[in-house]
């Protein structure tokens, strides 16, 4: 029999309405789980054993007593740690956020809740969602499953890893540059960011808040469509969110227009190549046509985000005083101002960094020179994609230009840390979704295929996903830990 | 004669609302215990999204088309970002008028009593920040702060003057008018603690502008202002240039003292708030609006006028005191008689109530109503009581509460119209002021003298011209003395 | 170039104190990314463009309505009046 943490969250679900198991027996199969590899991977903040298994004997007494427990009953789930959870200490990796926690939960936690699933803790990030590896994390950095001197990509990097080496069943992440692709295929699992609006943000601790989304992580698309189902929906906490379709899977499709992007593929590793272009075959075997397209104002794109994202940044971080939460340092006898400036001398650097650039960028003066700029290109940019989408039913591309890295590799320089994420930002800047499903190896490091679809066509990633994941089959659950 | 030019920031609290402008707290939190008319939003928690009020924009809606200004179809937020402990989220949430999109309402006009225009550069919608208590002494001593956020979050109407203003009564004239719009749009109670704001900035003889804050209620700023002008007038005099900077008004000393100097300014890096989409107002979001929008003062005063033939005079005195309008109008419902009920209203009535002004609830707590006046006015339209009569009726129903006709009939008050006993008064009076009627013989003056003494014989309530008629014919014909 | 006041003054209006090791290698570490951002000043600026924003109907907004729950509370420094004690002001 399956070991019960090896269970994909759908087979959690029939298991338990069938009798198979109990939500105590599977959860008890993820604790042991987290025990053996955690002090490997190092993918949690903080792990809530105690509230876990209650909720487990909760699922199970429901079952028997026949009630009704939910489309996600029982499955274990991970939370990115800048997802607010009332009453489990929410930190982003942040010391600045030691002490904090939420009185009140995000609405995907209680979308979660309300269908049944478990939630396991909160999982390791680079502070405030601001990096590429969890090297920023202010608490420990994760290790990839795959490959431990390897990086898990970030900034979901425990969201990532978690699933990837079994600690929980499905995860969420957020992704404001590509940080829940980037971790998923670094760690070989599948992870969507979806349009901007189809999920709720409120609870979502604002990196930046034009861009960023809250989105799952798993091992199957079909894992992942029940996830996307539970958490989308028009939120009256929410001013940017917007009602959307269900998506179903399987589904009737018709056969979709693929196209690859030029840029993203010249500017890509050769093994990575490799490996995008025999996915774009299996495509064609699967009758989508394949073709290749260009798009002109690409090589702004990382710029722009740059710019944009640490000029939100600057500002959603500003809250960060303590004086209504946040760590222990007391007030003493110090100025108001001296103490705002000493207590933010606890960001990371990387923050520090980004919280800077973004003063820049918006102080008067400048404000024209990047940010208006940043922002006239976004719509360009999505202008662009839009005409593309009337034409072909999805974009293609490597998920990362590289392969995973070994730790260290690019702290020292931010700007070559940026330049990973220059396949990712693209869907960010333009509001439309994005996945990554893994489609193969290079010395046993994970690639990742990155599909894209315009605004509200999840249903189109999935189909596509569903279809090529039946064709490719790829290893989501590294056997080494 | 030195040049004067004032400009007016007035900031007005929608004291309408129930709720905050981004949240669901009480919008009315006076005499509340400190931090307990709060929640995730208004205290910026980490992961908290602003939820824009529908009736907030309403109400500043009206404010603009009231002070004659350009509403957009589109409306835009923008955050504006310091630091300062009363600012949960060191941003406000506020309006900017630069790029394109601009605030709820801009280039305005508002006239004053000589006809005289005053320019509305802009109006906007924002949030008050929470209060800042110093705990002994003020902001001067060396103490920390207490912090109460139950008004963090309240929704404001900043409305901005172009420095059109020669002197400080034509600023009162205008604050005036500006409260009794408000009051009239319902929009702002301008008599409630707190709930309006002004800062002024006086510039003299072209040169440099000072800006007065902490102005806490609009009587003041009369003071402000000429305390202001005393102080410029003798730094020229000392031929001494005056400073670009901001003084702060002290209420208790009656003084402007210097806060900051305009070098220190803030660099606000203003973008637009991410959080908040684009506000589509429509196309006829003013025209319907300006059909459902409370009568405007002005509006009133045509209205009274051709509606009512009241006087320009006496319009004039009823409009300027909305409740005594109201009450006025109350009134008429009752009994239809304009100018017998203004009349009464605007000498004895308002007489009455001169030193309750006040008070928000002055009028509502009066034992005098509507039908009072109404049955005041009937008896003498219907002859039965006289004018001298009906002004000391008005005072005992003013402090009894009872209808005039009861206290007409315990005090026996009814008009004498019957010959016979007022001749019988006249004879009673003739007989007793021979001196009196010997010099009425000969002075026509002296008639009113007799005229006295016979109203007072009968309380008042014998009728004047009957009197009048029987004392002349009395005096004419020696046979009757 | 960022210089050292520049940095300095960067750091003042966004109330960070930054460690002496910060402030030997963020200049050059912060001319690198504005150098990398300056490619921006390629794209025209065509006031034309249309900004692509989201937009939200008024008669979608949230409706006036008190919605209070009791359970929210600061936890932090609170004085027996319920005031939040915070720093000095001056």
């Amino acid at each position: 029999m399956t070991k019960l943490d090896d269970l994909l969250a759908y087979e959690v679900v029939e298991g338990l309405t069938e009798g198979q198991f109990t939500a105590e027996e599977y959860v008890i199969s993820i604790l042991k789980r987290i025990e053996e590899v955690e002090p490997k991977v190092h993918s949690f903040i903080t792990l809530d054993t105690e509230g876990a298994l209650s909720s487990a004997k909760i699922i199970d007494k429901k079952i028997r007593e026949k009630e009704n427990i939910g489309q996600l009953a029982g499955v274990t789930v991970g939370i990115k740690d800048n997802i607010s959870t009332q009453g489990i200490r929410t930190t982003c990796a942040s010391k600045i956020l030691e002490n904090y926690v939420p009185t009140y939960d995000a609405t995907v936690i209680r979308n979660l809740k309300e269908n049944g699933a478990i939630l396991l803790g909160k999982l390791n990030l680079d502070e405030f969602g601001m990096g590429s590896t969890t090297e920023y994390s202010r608490y420990h950095p994760t290790h990839n499953p795959w490959n431990l001197d390897y990086v898990p990509g970030g900034s979901s990097g425990g969201s990532g890893a978690a699933v990837a080496a079994g600690e929980c069943t499905v995860a969420l992440g957020s992704d404001t540059g590509g940080s829940i692709r980037c971790p998923s295929s670094f760690c070989s699992v599948v992870g969507l960011k979806p349009t901007y609006g189809r999920v709720s943000r409120s609870g979502l601790i604002s990196y930046a808040n034009s861009l960023e989304q809250i989105g799952p992580i798993c091992r199957s698309v079909k894992d992942l469509v029940m996830m996307l189902n539970i958490i989308s929906g028009k939120d009256a906490m929410d001013n940017t969110s917007m009602s959307s379709s269900p998506i179903t899977v399987p589904n009737k499709s018709n056969k979709l227009n693929v196209a690859v992007i030029k840029e993203l593929i010249t500017g890509s590793d050769q093994e990575v190549v490799k490996s995008v272009f025999s996915a774009s075959e299996k495509f064609q075997e699967i009758g989508f046509s394949c073709e290749e397209v260009s798009i002109k104002n690409l090589h702004y794109a990382l710029p722009s985000y740059y710019t944009l994202a640490s000029a939100e940044a600057s500002s959603n971080l500003a809250r960060y005083d303590n004086i209504r939460y946040g760590f222990d340092y007391p007030i003493g006898e110090y100025k108001w101002d001296t103490y705002f400036s000493n207590v933010r001398e606890n960001f990371g650097e990387e923050v520090k960094r980004r919280i800077l650039i973004g003063s820049y960028v918006l102080s008067s003066g400048y404000y024209g020179k990047y940010y208006l700029k940043a922002r006239r290109l976004r719509s360009l940019l999505r202008l662009e994609l839009l005409t593309l989408f009337k034409k072909y039913d999805l974009l293609i591309g490597p998920t990362m230009p590289i392969l995973p890295f070994k730790f260290g590799e690019k702290i020292d320089d931010p700007i070559k840390m940026y330049l990973v994420d220059v396949n990712t930002v693209i869907a960010n800047l333009a509001g439309i979704p994005a996945i990554s499903l893994p489609i193969g190896f290079s010395n046993g490091l994970p690639i990742g295929l990155q599909i894209m679809a315009a605004p509200f066509e999840e249903q189109k990633l999935i189909d596509a996903s569903y279809e090529l994941e039946k064709v490719i089959h790829i290893q989501r659950r590294p056997n080494s830990i | 004669m030195s040049m004067v030019m004032i400009g007016l920031e007035i900031h007005a609290q929608i004291t309408a609302l129930n709720s905050k402008l981004f949240c669901s707290c009480r919008g009315n939190y006076r005499d509340l215990r400190p931090n307990s008319n709060i929640c995730e939003i208004c205290c910026g928690l980490p992961g908290s999204l602003p939820i824009i009020n529908q009736k907030a924009i309403e109400y500043s809606t009206m404010t603009s088309i009231a002070l004659g200004c350009k509403v957009p179809d589109k409306i835009m937020f923008y955050r504006k970002n310091y630091f300062y402990p009363d600012l949960p989220k060191n941003f406000q949430i506020t309006q900017y008028n630069v790029y394109g999109i601009s605030s709820i309402g801009i280039d305005g006009k508002y006239e004053l009593d000589d006809a005289k225009q005053i320019r509305i550069s802009r109006i906007q919608l924002e949030e008050d920040p929470g209060r800042i208590v110093y705990s002994e002494g003020g902001m001067n001593v060396r103490n920390t702060a207490l912090i109460d956020y139950n008004r963090a979050g309240v929704a404001l109407i900043e409305i901005v003057t172009e420095p059109d203003f020669t002197g400080p009564k034509e600023v009162r004239q205008f604050l005036n008018k500006l409260s009794l719009t408000l009051e009239h749009l319902g929009v702002c109670d301008t008599l409630l603690e707190g709930s309006v704001r002004c800062d002024v900035n006086v510039s003299m003889n072209g040169g440099n502008k000072v800006e007065i804050k902490n102005i806490n209620s609009f009587k003041e700023v009369e003071k402000a202002i000429n305390y202001e002008i005393t102080r410029q007038s003798s730094v020229y005099n000392r031929n001494l240039n005056i400073e670009l900077e901001t003084r702060h008004w002290d209420d208790k000393k009656k003084i402007t003292f210097k806060a900051r100097s305009k070098e220190e300014e803030h660099d606000y890096r203003y973008f637009p708030e991410p959080d908040i989409p684009v506000i589509v107002l429509g196309s006829d979001f003013v025209a319907n609006l300006k059909q459902r929008m409370p009568e405007l003062p002005n509006q009133r005063f045509e209205r009274f006028i051709l509606k009512y033939k009241l006087s320009e005079h006496t319009s004039n005195i009823l409009i300027n005191d909305k409740k005594l309008a109201d009450f006025f109008e109350s009134t008429l419902k009752l009994h239809f008689s304009p100018t017998e009920i203004a009349n009464i209203l605007v000498t004895d009535f308002k007489s009455l109530i001169e030193d309750d002004t006040e008070s928000t609830d002055y009028l509502k707590n009066l034992k005098v109503k509507p039908e009072h006046i109404a049955e005041l006015a009937k008896l003498i339209e219907g002859n039965k009581i006289s004018r001298i009569t009906a002004k000391d009726i008005l005072v005992k129903i003013f402090e009894s509460g009872k209808l005039p006709s009861e206290v007409v009939n315990s005090s026996n008050s009814y008009k004498i119209a019957d010959e016979k006993t007022i001749m019988d008064a006249v004879q009673s009076v003739f007989d007793t002021e021979k001196s009196a009627v010997e010099d009425a013989k000969k002075n026509r003056e002296a008639i009113n003298f007799l005229l006295g003494k016979v109203m007072k014989f009968t309380n008042g309530r014998a009728d004047p011209k009957i009197a009048i008629r029987l004392i002349n014919s009395k005096l004419s014909d020696p046979e009757k003395q | 170039m960022i210089s050292k006041e520049d940095l300095e003054h960067l750091a003042q209006i966004s109330r960070i104190n930054l460690t002496e090791n910060e402030l030997e290698k963020f200049p050059k570490q912060l001319d690198k990314t504005i150098e990398y951002i300056d490619i921006l000043e390629e794209l025209a600026s065509d006031d034309s463009v249309n900004l692509d924003l989201q937009e939200l109907r008024f008669e979608e907004l949230r409706m006036d309505e008190i919605s209070m729950s009791d359970d929210k509370q600061l936890n932090k420094n609170i004085t027996e009046d319920g005031f939040l004690r915070g720093p000095k002001m001056k």
